[in-house]
């Protein structure tokens, strides 16, 4: 508008200059002749102000003329606005849902100020999934580093601690150092962050509150600052509140947060296990800060047991990656796959209107002939696919809330912050975009196939029924394979049976069983009442249950007596179990026995190995009776069995190795945390009522969590169930709307050649031979479609590999279900058409001329 | 029809017949009506460009920068072949409505 509107300024200029000019050959000196035109004027501001309205005005009106237009044509052809607004919507919904769940994950900023300059710094070994520190070699690195403007640690999970304010509540601490908050970039939302001096070894006690804990426990009362509570049995002052929404960095759950307190010398010459974060200098890259860590990284090398070293590597990453990268081929994948499915809609729409241009010829025609320019017309058409695209968008935003409501129930862990996805702003903007591309898309078919009088329309047209035909072959594709990798994943062995099994999971408050001989008492009175409950079936305690271990040491510690060190490295899990457990899992023991009960008073008792530990370590070698040193304290156990394999490190990778020792009444072997396993045939609710009194009888502050095994195992498929089920879902929408895309353009045919095919009937043409001719054309667009289908599934579902459970993206089980599926729609498709085309009765259509 | 429409009606109308003698600038529309009409009609600059730049909206005259006699530079106007057919028809138009009113005020 700018050099428009300088155009126009520049002409009230030269007017006033020529009146001036006027002015002055009538004799009146220069500058009185300026003021005179000035004045004879008025104003040229209101002036400009009109012309501008002009433009502005007519612009406004013709916008409003045709929104108007398109409004009355589509309740004219309600079928039509119908279809179009439901294709739409499915569209339009299914991409805007995606998008809200995803956005959080990939797009939105993370919740600290300049969060991209914020990384995750440590080791990457075998022990664990993600990077990890110890406290000797982060306070090198910490002391040594030239690549961040601070670096800041945490201990690596929650503990369950304690809050006594209006009885008991089990809460998550968790440690951290005291510039924490600071190097995040935030500040808390009341009250300060820790000091240095609160963070150093036997200062008093503070903590920081999380907003939800202070909003529930304190009634959101500002007077919490200074208020001394009891945490774990200790005096500690509240020093402040976390902000609102504040998200750990790792994720975690937290409500308590506390000051490290490390013993400075024993944590330099300790492993205490952290999780370590920094925010980058201004200016350094990620690479660079690799490049400046290097050298501190390998110093620190030292910390690590030798036998590891090798295993060992340095990672930065950035926060962002940290957070999201188990998810973030899936959430890409759902995007990609709902951005097909609008893809698509957008591409039935416009053959729904390239349907309606053709009908309204005509009115297109005589508009033209009364002098609309080009422009207008285009511009009429592109105000109704924009009134549609909005109507659709409207209704679409509708959808997704339904969507995303399902999502949630349907796989209420599938995404990571999944229950925190909901339709904002920013989900709003993004289906307000995607509905206007969407109408641009759409829309540019009418007008493309006008100028263009020449190309056949029906070829157009037939290319977007082929295209369509092709996003659905690549769909169904996609969702057979989520469904069979999934199917497979339900249906594998887990080593062990979940069936009947109930789990009964609780740790102790460290504090009430200080000395450790309280806590093994308290054990054998919990076991002896639990082994009691009737009808409670086999009974057994561990410290951790399947399908993940809680514990891993480093195979390279592993000795058998007598022989050189083993080849090899990675970790092996173990568990401390009663004799009973691999009966109530259902394990099956495959060579030598079981524990035995005397046995748990021993002073060295045996162990039991899985399969793969036993073939790794003594290959076809009889392990039974063999010493083995496990943890390189020079203490021998002696073999007595292997049990089977069972899945241990998740339910999508095979079972790692593992040994299994006996649970000891000994106090110095047991922890805090502990599982109690039924196999029962009681039902679960009158199995957890006895389970939770006979807890309360022993300690009635002990919150006791109760689950099946089956529920424990099923929340691991809750992210493949929600892929394949998403993806299934968008597959029937494509195939709904590739189906009735494919119809419609062979009705259009078949009324368009109705003469033809009377005419051909009249020289002797059969019913047949005209059903036939109309299939053929219906099987030859079917047939590209699934070809370019075909050769797109074939590359696409590569990408997504990862997101497969035991089958190959080129599964041909798979491919050959989606082009079966869509044969069977797109014959039902074709098959009206053409029905109808071989109905036709010559005579009637003869006689129309 | 608009409410002013025959006003508004007749400056398109007076504009159109000026610029029918040959391209003009805003300026030199109003001199050219004012002399032509001995004075009887002013355009008032406030009106003349809006309505020129609505003529030129609608295609019935077209703008473009020249150099004046007086080598000042003007936006010149000239009747498009849609304008031309415009004031045709508005000059018929006109005549009849000033026929009518005549007789209105004469025999009223």
């Amino acid at each position: 508008m700018s050099r428009q509107e300088e155009d126009w300024r520049d002409e009230i200029e030269s007017h006033l200059a020529m009146r001036a000019d006027a002015n002055a050959a009538e004799g009146l000196d220069p500058n009185e002749a300026a003021d005179l035109a000035r004045r004879q004027f008025g104003s040229p501001l209101r002036t400009l102000e009109d012309v501008r309205s002009v433009h502005v005005g007519r612009w406004l009106d013709h916008l409003g003329r045709d929104a108007r237009m398109a409004l009355r044509g589509f309740r004219r052809s309600p079928g039509f606005a119908a279809v179009a607004l439901a294709t739409l919507a499915i569209g339009i919904g299914a991409s805007t849902a995606v998008f809200s769940a995803i956005d959080p994950l990939l797009f939105r900023p993370l919740p600290y100020p300049r969060g991209d300059r914020l990384v995750s710094v440590g080791f990457s070994g075998p022990i664990d999934n993600n990077e990890f520190q110890v406290s000797n070699a982060y306070m090198e690195w910490r002391d040594r580093q030239a690549a961040f403007q601070s670096m800041t640690s945490m201990t690596a999970g929650a503990h369950p601690c304690d809050l006594e304010v209006g009885g008991a509540q089990r809460l998550n601490c968790y440690n951290v150092e005291a510039n924490f908050l600071s190097t995040l970039g935030l500040r808390p939302a009341l009250g300060r962050e820790f000091t240095r001096e609160e963070d150093r070894h036997g200062a008093p006690k503070t903590a920081l509150i999380s907003y939800p804990v202070w909003q529930s426990v304190f009634h959101g009362d500002p007077g919490v600052l200074n208020q001394v509570v009891t945490l774990e049995e200790e005096r500690v002052r509240i020093i402040g509140v976390l902000p609102a929404g504040f998200l750990m960095p790792q994720l975690g759950e937290l409500d308590v947060m506390l000051p490290e307190q490390w013993d400075e010398r024993a944590a330099r010459n300790g492993t205490i296990f952290l999780r370590s974060f920094a925010r980058l200098q201004d200016g350094v890259s990620i690479e660079q800060a690799i490049e400046r860590m290097k050298p501190i990284f390998q110093d620190s090398l030292h910390t690590v047991p030798p036998e590891l070293r090798s295993e060992v590597k340095l990672v930065i990453r950035s926060l962002r990656e940290r957070q999201i990268h188990e998810v973030k081929l899936a959430s890409w994948m759902l995007l990609g796959a709902s951005m097909a499915l609008l893809l698509l809609a957008c591409a039935n729409v416009a053959n729904l209107l390239l349907a309606r241009a053709a009908a309204r010829h005509k009115e297109l025609f005589i508009r033209a002939a009364i002098g609309a320019g080009r422009g207008r017309l285009a511009a009429q058409m592109l105000t109704e696919s924009a009134v549609l695209g909005l109507a659709g968008g409207a209704a679409g935003c509708g959808l997704a809330y339904a969507l995303l409501r399902a999502f949630v129930a349907l796989a209420p862990g599938g995404l990571i912050r999944l229950e925190h996805a909901h339709i904002d702003l920013r989900v709003l903007g993004f289906a307000l975009a995607v509905s206007l591309i969407g109408a641009m898309l759409f829309g540019l078919g009418p007008a493309f196939q006008r100028r263009r009088a020449t190309t056949s329309p029906m070829f157009f047209r037939t290319a977007l029924v082929a295209s369509q035909i092709a996003i659905a072959v690549l769909l169904l594709t996609g969702a057979s394979l989520f469904a069979r990798s999934l199917q497979r994943l339900e249906t594998q062995p887990l080593g062990f049976q979940p069936e009947r099994v109930v789990t009964a999971s609780f740790t102790l408050r460290r504090q009430r069983y200080r000395p450790q001989a309280a806590q093994a008492a308290f054990y054998r009175e919990i076991e002896a009442r639990l082994r009691a409950i009737p009808g409670g079936g086999l009974f057994a305690m561990s410290d951790s249950i399947p399908p993940r271990g809680s514990h891993g040491r480093p195979f390279s510690n592993m000795r058998i007596a007598g022989r050189p060190a083993l080849p090899g490295g990675g970790m092996v899990a173990f568990r401390y179990v009663t004799p009973s457990y691999f009966q109530a899992l259902g394990i099956p023991i495959v060579a030598g026995r079981n524990f035995e009960e005397s046995e748990r008073g021993a002073a060295y008792p045996p162990v039991i190995l899985s399969a793969t530990l036993a073939r790794r370590m003594f290959g076809d070698e009889n392990p039974i009776g063999q010493q083995i040193e496990l943890e390189a304290d020079g203490r021998y156990s002696q073999v007595v069995g292997v049990v089977a394999d069972a899945k241990n490190a998740g339910i999508d990778v095979p079972p790692g190795p593992e040994y299994y020792r006996l649970r000891l009444n000994d106090a110095t072997q047991l922890g805090p945390g502990a599982v109690a396993l039924f196999r029962t045939s009681l039902d679960t609710e009158t199995l957890s009522r006895w389970i939770r009194r006979e807890f309360a009888e022993v300690d009635g502050s002990l919150p006791v969590a109760i689950q099946t095994m089956e529920k424990r195992v099923d929340a691991w498929r809750d992210r493949p169930r929600f892929v394949a089920w998403l993806v299934g879902l968008f597959a029937v929408f494509g195939l709904v709307l590739a189906t009735v895309g494919l119809y419609g353009v062979m009705s259009f045919l078949v009324a368009q050649r109705t003469r033809e095919i009377g005419v051909r009937m009249a020289i002797g043409a059969t019913p047949r031979d005209i059903a036939v001719l109309i299939q053929k054309r219906g099987l030859v667009w079917t047939g590209a479609g699934v070809g370019v289908g075909v050769i797109a599934a074939v590359f696409f579902t590569r990408l997504v590999r990862g997101l497969l459970f035991e089958i190959s993206p080129q599964d041909p089980v798979s491919m050959a279900t989606s082009i079966v599926v869509l044969a069977i729609a797109a014959g039902a498709a074709a098959w009206v058409p053409s029905y109808r085309a071989s109905r036709v009765d010559p005579a009637v259509t003869l006689r129309c001329e | 029809m608009r409410r002013g429409d025959h006003l508004q009606g007749a400056l398109e109308l007076v504009i159109l017949k000026t610029l029918a003698a040959g391209p003009n600038h805003g300026f030199g529309i109003t001199t050219h009506i004012q002399t032509v009409s001995t004075g009887l009609l002013r355009v008032e600059e406030g009106s003349l460009y809006p309505a020129l730049h609505r003529l030129e909206a609608e295609k019935l005259v077209k703008g473009e920068w020249r150099i004046t006699d007086n080598a000042r530079k003007a936006r010149f106007y000239s009747l498009t072949a849609a304008g031309r057919r415009r004031l045709a028809d508005a000059e018929s138009k006109w005549a009849a409505v000033a026929r009518g009113v005549q007789k209105v005020l004469r025999f009223a």
